[in-house]
């Protein structure tokens, strides 16, 4: 609050910024006021935004006309957009005290907005959410200080797509997941590569999401951010994860870096994957219906490679997104209702599938498991099996740190193009990030 | 720099040599044809070498116009221009493919255009007479101002801008967008209006004046209708601007429905993940065509536009 | 004259006479009124307030919280300002003479009495009107994309695709080119500038003796000066701006490894993306100030290239 006194006082000073100074003390106020918890009788109208693909939309379409059929006053506007445009405007809608009231929220972000006031602390709606089926370690992903900003709606866990068609043509084995290394793989992506004559490759090049490091990283011992929000991830293990990759391109297993940046802009469709043209490709393990439905082809799903002396439960379940509420929603009862009626009920996860990852409510997730789709339950199976090797989840996101896979990628494509050395581009990382976090 | 306002209108005809227009052109084609054989082959090759470097420049438009009348899987095999096939359904397609049919997002470009335009002509126009032919206190001081404020980057005043008009709960609205224009912020439009004005004879406002005219009359009856070709080169120019304006509305609009044509082409691009070109091609088209039109038939106004102050 | 001229030639004016009527000034300001409170509300009061905001710690949902020079501290030691910098050099000192070169070598060809001038003029300038449009950015992505037009004409000549746009090493070439299509504005200023060169000099060059090229270089160029400076004054400050070309073609990000991030684009990238709002406007200060200072030196060099005639 110091901060604002100064603020007003110097902006008072400037006569002619009256106006602005005005708006920048409007802000000050934030803070959210005690919801009412009463549910209106008369006509509400909530909006709805999220991420994601064509098959996720017409899921949450369907979900919003199941709702909107049981609760005739309550009406759901839905706002789709890509992962790349939503942050973006969320901000800006934020900023301009617009946010939608029911907000999809990723794990990246969920510090940045609930530590500044703009998302809803959903423990303090009573129990007009019933979370009683979800386990603590879920719920507490969630949770900043005491406050629930989002509840995690489902759980998945980083995974190694693998394409059997492609490894069949090659020749080559499906690798036995639970022993296999780094030199395993880049030995049996080599082999496709061979025989692919540049049309095929053996894998999909990563190193444009946290969640590659920080599995990396945490099979060093180490994390990407540790308790204190710092980036704790070291130089010299971020310089073997870009060595690795350079040295996977350079030899051809990975496609030319232009192809690779080209198709990452593109989106899921147009992936190496998806496009049937790499063996293997590092994707968040829910992401397999999507990419079988693409492909055409079933893709099994592999655990992330180790290496011989990796550190035990480097795996983790990371929460796939989070429900949060907007702070200043007009009917933050409407808002529970529509949340509780996702999580809670047997209709929406019939029609919701595990396309936001296995559901982390235990009730729902054993009545949905008999009922899925093959694909499906290939992704609750890869969850299950995992469970005795998993880690503890890692630490948040601190604030600023959003900015993390914007930074991976344009050190990821310096490294692939040459552009800078491993070394370099692990420095550059480390103090880019810490900056952004710094400045938030 | 001399100004071309005040320049007699014979003198620059003299270096025309439009075809259209009598003896000048006239004399010119005696002149080629009194000319040797060499220099007949000399403009030949001249008149190549312009046509070539023309389809050059404008290929890549030619053949988005072309492309958006093939099928998708066609497009990227075909870098000709001639088309076996009609094929409309890319239209259709792309017409319907976001939230709202495509009609909204022009609907709401021309919105934004128009309520800019009379902004534009209002505010501009009064700040231009009382520029050219007022003697106030500090006139040279504040036109100083308005000249140095054409050179101001947005960027400088747009995080401001954009707080307080959220403040004000305008954002997804145009108000942000149009409210500028009311306010005369286009100071190059005034600077353009200001120069025109000086052109005109001071006799025609001063006979007003002695017969007892105040300035709101001899600015409305007298001066904006002889300013009528700087008003047309300020809306044909406003225009453009806005319909490409991609920066502004960009922040300011967020809701789908009042996307603009530029942010639902982003939008398109974001939404069908590099999938289906043909549908965003024919869209592309579809934003294109009323700058084109404009360009048509308000040609002239826009080369006097950017003679007299270089606008783009 | 232009504004450029104006402001140039602001200074040896003599103000004509005092204000004797009252009633005048009322009138002026009154017909000023709009223009004046655009000023104060939308330019001056906002320049206003980023300056303040520049120097303070700024998250939008947050109050502002004065840090001093801290965010200038940040610019000296962040490289992806250093390097976006790098890149809007580039793009500027590359692409605007380029441009202005090929406007006045067209103006002069098509000033030379040739059949079809305004039909010649009209498809150079075309793209100046289309340039700065979303649905262009949407093309050029296409024309130089691993599958586009430009790779489909070098496969003719038996020669090897390249992902234009996807590679950095060529990526900002892209956007250069696309800047030099828009060459159409400059070559129509050139030309009506080109029209007021005294026929007389030229003719009397002529009876001297003097080869066409001669009569350019001695006489025409240096006639043209004036219009040569003006449109690299307003070329450059145009291009320092440029954002939604590099936004549409980059995704956003301006990449690939940061090779199109314009400084405008990193800026945006900061205030709307990372809520970095201080820091933005720090950027944007600094912003003004380069093409301030840039405007300036362009003013000081014109003394001793530019000719005037009056």
């Amino acid at each position: 609050m110091r901060g604002t006194r100064v603020g007003r006082k110097a902006t008072g000073l400037i006569g002619i910024a009256a106006a602005a100074a005005l708006a920048l003390s409007a802000c000050a106020g934030g803070g959210s006021t005690p919801p009412t918890a009463e549910l209106s009788e008369d006509p509400v109208t909530l909006r709805f935004t999220w991420w994601g693909n064509d098959v996720r939309t017409a899921a949450t379409e369907d979900v919003i006309a199941a709702f909107e059929a049981e609760y005739p006053n309550i009406t759901i506007q839905p706002q789709f957009t890509d992962f790349g445009g939503y942050w973006d405007k969320l901000a800006t809608e934020t900023a301009a005290n617009d946010s939608p009231d029911i907000i999809q929220m990723d794990e990246k972000y969920i510090s940045t907005y609930g530590g500044r006031g703009a998302l809803l602390a959903l423990n303090e709606l009573g129990d007009a959410i019933d979370l009683s089926e979800f386990p603590d370690s879920a719920i507490s992903t969630g949770t900043m200080d005491g406050a629930l900003y989002g509840i995690p709606v489902g759980l998945t866990s980083y995974s190694m797509m693998a394409n059997p068609v492609l490894l069949a043509a090659a020749g080559v084995a499906m690798p036995d997941d639970e022993s296999w290394t780094w030199d395993d793989l880049s030995e049996a992506g080599a082999a496709v590569s061979a025989s692919g004559g540049g049309n095929v490759f053996g894998v999909q090049s990563w190193g444009f999401s946290d969640g590659d490091l920080k599995n990396f990283a945490r099979q060093h011992g180490e994390d990407l951010y540790n308790d204190e929000g710092e980036v704790s991830v070291s130089v010299e293990t971020l310089t073997e994860w870009w060595t690795y990759l350079k040295g996977m391109t350079t030899s051809g297993v990975t496609p030319p870096p232009s192809s690779t940046v080209e198709k990452q802009n593109a989106g899921l469709a147009e992936s190496f994957t998806a496009t049937n043209t790499a063996a293997f490709g590092p994707w968040w393990n829910s992401q397999l219906t999507a990419l079988t439905d693409a492909s055409g082809t079933p893709m099994e799903l592999l655990r992330i490679p180790t290496t011989a002396d990796a550190e035990e439960g480097s795996a983790y379940y990371k929460p796939s997104m989070y429900w949060s509420v907007s702070s200043r929603t007009e009917y933050p009862a409407e808002a529970a209702l529509f949340l509780d009626y996702m999580l809670n009920t047997e209709e929406a996860a019939d029609l919701l599938g595990t396309d936001r990852g296995v559901s982390a409510n235990e009730k729902i997730r054993a009545y949905i498991e008999p009922n899925l789709s093959e694909t499906d339950k290939a992704v609750v199976a890869f969850l299950d099996d995992l469970a005795d090797v998993v880690g503890d989840a890692p630490a948040l996101t601190p604030p600023g740190g959003s900015a993390v896979d914007s930074l991976l990628k344009q050190y990821t494509e310096q490294v692939l193009f040459g552009q800078a050395t491993p070394a370099q581009a692990a420095e550059g990382f480390i103090k880019d990030l810490s900056a952004s976090i710094a400045a938030a | 720099m001399t100004d071309t306002q005040t320049r007699p209108a014979a003198d620059q005809a003299k270096h025309l040599p439009d075809v259209r227009s009598g003896p000048v052109a006239r004399g010119n084609r005696k002149a080629l044809k009194r000319a040797s054989g060499r220099s007949t082959r000399k403009a030949v090759l001249k008149h190549i070498m312009l046509t070539l470097t023309g389809l050059v420049m404008l290929y890549p438009v030619l053949w988005l116009v072309v492309s958006s009348l093939r099928p998708t899987d066609e497009i990227f095999r075909n870098p000709g221009l001639v088309i076996s096939n009609l094929e409309f359904s890319n239209y259709s397609d792309g017409w319907t493919t976001l939230s709202s049919p495509f009609s909204v997002f022009l609907l709401n470009s021309t919105l934004v255009v128009v309520g800019c335009i009379v902004g534009n002509l209002v505010s501009c126009s009064m700040a231009a007479y009382a520029f050219a032919r007022l003697k106030f206190s500090g006139k040279r001081g504040w036109f100083v101002v308005m000249l140095t404020t054409i050179m101001l980057p947005i960027h400088v005043i747009i995080v401001p801008q954009y707080i307080m008009f959220s403040q004000l709960g305008w954002v997804n609205t145009f108000i942000p967008l149009i409210l500028p224009k009311i306010l005369a912020t286009d100071a190059f439009f005034v600077f353009l209006m200001v120069q025109f004005i000086r052109g005109i004879p001071r006799e025609l406002d001063e006979a007003a004046r002695l017969d007892g005219c105040g300035h709101p009359r001899i600015f409305a009856q007298i001066m904006l209708p002889l300013m009528t070709p700087a008003l047309a080169t300020t809306a044909i120019f406003t225009f453009i601007w806005t319909w490409n304006d991609f920066f502004s509305q960009l922040l300011y609009l967020t809701k789908p429905e009042m996307y603009t044509v530029p942010l639902a082409l982003r939008a398109f691009m974001d939404a069908t993940s590099a999938t289906s070109w043909g549908p965003l091609f024919a869209m592309s088209v579809v934003s294109l065509i009323p700058i084109f039109l404009i360009f048509l038939f308000g040609q002239r106004f826009l080369i006097a536009g950017i003679s007299t102050t270089g606008g783009k | 004259m232009s504004a450029l001229g104006e402001l140039r030639t602001i200074g040896h004016r003599k103000v004509a006479g005092s204000s004797k009527e009252k009633n005048e000034n009322k009138a002026a300001y009154l017909f000023l009124l709009p223009w004046f409170l655009g000023l104060a509300i939308i330019t001056v009061g906002p320049m206003l307030a980023s300056l303040y905001l520049s120097f303070t710690k700024y998250n939008l949902l947050q109050p502002p919280e004065i840090i001093g020079f801290g965010n200038f501290e940040r610019m000296l030691g962040d490289e992806r300002l250093h390097n976006s910098l790098g890149v809007t050099f580039v793009y500027v000192f590359v692409s605007v003479p380029v441009q202005l070169g090929l406007a006045l070598a067209l103006a002069v060809v098509l000033n030379r009495g040739l059949r079809g001038l305004s039909f010649y003029r009209s498809v150079f300038y075309l793209p100046s009107l289309l340039g700065s449009s979303v649905a262009i950015a949407v093309l050029w992505k296409q024309v130089f994309g691993t599958q586009g037009l430009v790779n489909v004409f070098i496969g003719l000549f038996g020669a090897e695709g390249h992902g234009w746009i996807s590679d950095p090493s060529t990526a900002l070439s892209t956007l250069i080119i696309l800047n030099v299509w828009t060459f159409g504005a400059p070559m129509v200023i050139f030309l009506a500038g080109l029209r007021q060169v005294p026929q007389m000099y030229l003719e009397a060059a002529e009876v001297d003796g003097a080869s066409k090229w001669q009569r350019f270089l001695r006489i025409t160029l240096p006639l043209l000066t004036p219009i040569i400076f003006f449109n690299l004054v307003l070329q450059i400050i145009h291009a320092f701006q440029s954002f939604t070309q590099a936004f549409i073609i980059s995704g956003g990000n301006g990449g690939p490894a940061d090779s199109t991030l314009f400084y405008t684009l990193y800026l945006y990238n900061r205030g709307f993306a990372n809520f970095d709002m201080g820091y933005a406007s720090a950027m944007a200060w600094f912003l003004l100030l380069i093409i301030g200072v840039f405007t300036a030196i362009n003013f000081w060099a014109s003394k001793y290239w530019v000719f005037y005639d009056d």
